[in-house]
């Protein structure tokens, strides 16, 4: 009797160990779409802020940007020529000349374009 | 004689002004470019877990005048299949807060606008690559295709992490190989 509650308290502890460390290995991705934006700022505004070395702590953040589409290609956009957009799943309906309203993962600054970069992003509205 | 008070003395800033806008102007269409290129890297080892990452959003920037290459990829823009490979891929090795971008500059040797077709051209690209803040030599041979009017760039090197000071923990050094295969695709237009 006494065997067996140790086998199975013994058994108890190795389940849970393989289930938390499989759940730390292969934890999901996060999930941009339902984290809460951290900023919200226009296309001019978030360029001005890295071209002045102000964007601290927006690197791999989730933020909502808005501006005029000035480029339209495959799966990515680029606002007021100045934040170039990638999203998730290719956006319809949307020509040159809209406003748009995005949220998204900042990736960081492009130097060669002057673009700030932005991936996983969905329209908000 | 005041030569330089003749007509064509005056005349020849204004012309020399008209030739060096025409030259700019020029100079600016000769720039291909993309903003979704492609840098696809594998380091995995035989039975274990795949290595692998792909970024879609890297930039390039080819000046067909003179051969002139730039590439610009955003270190956090490497996607994996597992999540904490990418954690520890941007936290632990690449330390992407603290080195935001990998970059190539070179220029293609003996490049010229007009051997390009549709077929493959080759030309060897000669510069310098920097990743992990620290800049190394890079030579590699690049294909060309021109269809239409776009320039589709393609090539793949070997990366060694140590060449830039990445250090991999003993525990996991044997599950990601020594060397780095990344292939690189842009489809240029201007």
């Amino acid at each position: 009797m006494k065997k067996k509650i140790v086998f199975l308290i013994v058994m108890l502890v190795l389940v849970v160990g393989a289930y938390t460390g499989y759940k730390y290995l292969y934890k999901d991705h996060r999930n941009i779409t339902k984290e809460v934006a951290i900023l919200e700022t226009s296309a001019a505004q978030l360029q001005a802020q890295f071209q002045n070395d102000l964007a601290v702590g927006i690197l791999n953040k989730t933020i909502q940007v808005s501006g005029v589409v000035t480029e339209i290609e495959g799966k990515t956009l680029t606002i007021d020529e100045k934040v170039h957009v990638s999203f998730t799943k290719e956006p319809t309906a949307l020509q040159l000349g809209n406003t748009v309203h995005i949220k998204g993962r900042c990736i960081g600054y492009d130097d060669l374009f002057d673009l700030v970069k932005i991936d996983q992003a969905i329209l908000t509205k | 004689m005041d030569y330089w008070k003749t007509n064509i003395g005056m005349k020849t800033p204004t012309l020399f002004i008209c030739l060096l806008l025409l030259s700019s102007l020029s100079m600016g269409q000769a720039k291909y470019g993309t903003k979704t290129g492609a840098i696809l890297f594998e380091a995995s080892v035989a039975s274990f877990e795949e290595v692998k990452a792909q970024n879609e959003n890297v930039s390039a920037v080819l000046n067909t005048s003179n051969g002139e290459f730039a590439a610009l990829a955003l270190v956090k823009g490497f996607r994996f299949k597992v999540a904490l490979m990418e954690e520890h891929f941007n936290e632990n090795y690449m330390e992407s807060s603290q080195f935001p971008k990998a970059v190539v500059k070179g220029s293609l040797k003996d490049f010229e606008m007009s051997k390009l077709t549709e077929g493959v051209s080759e030309f060897m690209l000669k510069g310098t690559i920097t990743i992990h803040g620290i800049t190394k030599p890079l030579e590699t041979l690049v294909q060309i295709k021109k269809i239409e009017n776009t320039l589709v760039l393609e090539t793949e090197f070997i990366l060694k992490p140590e060449y830039f000071e990445i250090e991999i923990p003993k525990i996991v050094s044997n599950k990601v190989a020594k060397e780095v295969f990344v292939t690189a695709t842009f489809s240029l237009s201007n």
